[in-house]
C-alpha cells in the first residue's frame, strides 16, 4: 500500500517537474526574478508597474525617448502589456524620425515592437485614447507610419519632405 | 524492521530520488549564464545529443546497467510500468542534456566533439562491458569532455586571454592558428556543468539494474545475484559454484577443523 502511494507521488512529481522544465525552456526566463514574472503571466496575475509606466510617460513628454523606453521595459518586463508596447514603439518612432532621413535601425525596432503590441491586443485592435500628447492613437496608424519610414520611394528625394511634421 | 526500512528507502530512491536527479540534470544540462549580461540562456538539446543519448541508452542496456525487460514487463502492475517508464524517460533526457552540457554550442569544435562522442559510443557497442566498467568509462568520457570544453576551450577563447591562450601564444609565436569559434559564457556555466555531470554520474550509480518488486523485496540483492548467475555461460557458472563451495568449506572448517580436509578433497573432485 505504501509502495503504491510512493509510486503515485513519484509519478505526479515526475510529471510536474518535467512540465516545469519544458515551461522553462519554452519561456526562457533571463534571471531568477524573471521566472516569477513569467509564472505570473502563465497564471494570469501579471500586471505592469503603474508607477514606472507613469514615470516613463513623463520622460516621453520631455522627449527623453531612450530613458522612457528603458523605464517602460522595466514596467513591463515580460513585454505582455499592449499599451506599454505601443508606447515603446512610439518612442522608437519619435527618436528615429528625422526631417531629412529616418534612423532605419530604430524604425525596425519600432516596427517589431508595434507588431508585438498588435499581437497582444484583443482582436488585434489597439487604440490609446487617454493621452493628448500623442498624434497617432491607433496602433495600425503607427505601424503604417513606421513601414512608410522604412520604404525607399522616389518621394524620399522630394525637397517637400523637409516640411513634413513629426507625429 | 531493517528489511522494511531498506525496502522503503529503496522505493524512495527508485520512485522519487532517481527521477528528481535525472530531471535536474535535464534542466541544468542546457543552462548557460551569459558572459556580458549574466542572464540565463536555455539551450534545448540539439538533435545530435538525442542520437548520442540513444546510443548511450543502448550501451547501458548492453552493459547491463539497465535490464530493460525487468524495468518494463507485463508482469508488473500498470502503475509500476508507468513509474519505471518515466524514470527511464528521465534518464534518456538526462543523458541528452549531459551531452548538451559538454558540447560546444557552435563552430568546428562542436562537430569535432560530436564526432568523437559518436565514434566512442559506436565502438563501445561492440566491446564487452560490465556495469562497473561501463560506469567508469562514462565518468571518464564526460570528465574528459568537461575538461576540454570548460577549461581548455574556455581558456583559449577567453577575451582577456586565459592561461592556455598565453601559453599557446608563447609556443606558437609567429604562427597564426586563427580564432577559435567558441561562444563565451560566464564562469558560472562551468560550475553548473560540473554539478550536472556529478548529478548524472551519481544517478547512474544509484540506478539499480532492475527494479525490485514485491516478490523479492526481502532479499533483493540475492535475487539480483541469482539472476546474474543464471545469465552466465556454463563454464563461468562452474567457477562461481566452486568459489561458493570453497567459501562454505572454509566457514565449516572454522567450526570443525577436522572436517575441512576430507570435504574439500571431495568437492574438488566433483568440480573437476
Amino acid at each position: 500500500m505504501r509502495h503504491k502511494l510512493l509510486q503515485s507521488v513519484g509519478i505526479a512529481w515526475t510529471i510536474i517537474f518535467a512540465a516545469l522544465i519544458i515551461w522553462l525552456y519554452a519561456t526562457e526566463p533571463r534571471s531568477v526574478g524573471d521566472i516569477g514574472t513569467r509564472a505570473r503571466v502563465a497564471v494570469g496575475t501579471y500586471e505592469i508597474d503603474r508607477a514606472r509606466f507613469d514615470a516613463a510617460r513623463e520622460l516621453f513628454r520631455r522627449e527623453q525617448y531612450r530613458a522612457a523606453r528603458d523605464e517602460w521595459m522595466r514596467a513591463d518586463p515580460a513585454a505582455r502589456d499592449p499599451q506599454t508596447q505601443f508606447y515603446i514603439a512610439y518612442a522608437f518612432y519619435r527618436e528615429g524620425w528625422g526631417r531629412a532621413y529616418n534612423d532605419d535601425a530604430l524604425f525596425r525596432q519600432g516596427l517589431e515592437t508595434i507588431n508585438r503590441a498588435i499581437a497582444l491586443a484583443p482582436d488585434g485592435a489597439l487604440n490609446v485614447e487617454d493621452d493628448a500628447d500623442l498624434k497617432m492613437r491607433a496602433a495600425a496608424e503607427l505601424k503604417a507610419e513606421l513601414e512608410n519610414g522604412l520604404e525607399r520611394t522616389a518621394s524620399d528625394f522630394s525637397p517637400l519632405k523637409l516640411f513634413r511634421e513629426r507625429k | 524492521m531493517n528489511a522494511r526500512l531498506r525496502s522503503r528507502n529503496r522505493a524512495l530512491v527508485r520512485y522519487l530520488l532517481l527521477p528528481t536527479i535525472f530531471l535536474a540534470v535535464a534542466l541544468l544540462g542546457g543552462l548557460r549564464v551569459g558572459a556580458q549580461t549574466r542572464a540565463f540562456v536555455f539551450i534545448a538539446p540539439p538533435l545530435v545529443t538525442l542520437v548520442l543519448a540513444t546510443l548511450l541508452m543502448l550501451l547501458l542496456v548492453r552493459g547491463r546497467l539497465i535490464e530493460i525487460a525487468r524495468w518494463l514487463s507485463s508482469e508488473h502492475a500498470a502503475l509500476s510500468n508507468v513509474s519505471h517508464a518515466l524514470t527511464l524517460g528521465a534518464l534518456f533526457f538526462a543523458s541528452a542534456q549531459a551531452f548538451n552540457s559538454v558540447l560546444p554550442e557552435r563552430g568546428l569544435m562542436r562537430w569535432m566533439f560530436s564526432f568523437f562522442f559518436l565514434w566512442t559510443l559506436w565502438n563501445n557497442q561492440f566491446s564487452s562491458f560490465n556495469a562497473l566498467r561501463l560506469l567508469r568509462s562514462l565518468a571518464a568520457l564526460f570528465g574528459t569532455a568537461f575538461v576540454l570544453k570548460h577549461m581548455l576551450l574556455a581558456s583559449l577563447a577567453a577575451p582577456d586571454g586565459g592561461w592556455l591562450k598565453r601559453l599557446a601564444g608563447v609556443v606558437l609565436e609567429g604562427i597564426t592558428a586563427g580564432s577559435i569559434d567558441v561562444e563565451q559564457f560566464a564562469p558560472a556555466t562551468g560550475y553548473i556543468s560540473f554539478l550536472t555531470l556529478a548529478l548524472y554520474v551519481a544517478g547512474l550509480i544509484l540506478l539499480p539494474p532492475a527494479p525490485n518488486n514485491g516478490d523479492d523485496k526481502d532479499a533483493p540483492r540475492a535475487a539480483e545475484i541469482v539472476h546474474s548467475f543464471e545469465r552466465l555461460p556454463p563454464p563461468e557458472q562452474a567457477i562461481v559454484r566452486q568459489s561458493i563451495l570453497l567459501a562454505a568449506q572454509l566457514r565449516a572448517a572454522d567450526a570443525s577443523p577436522d572436517a575441512l580436509e576430507t570435504d574439500s578433497n571431495r568437492n574438488f573432485i566433483e568440480v573437476d
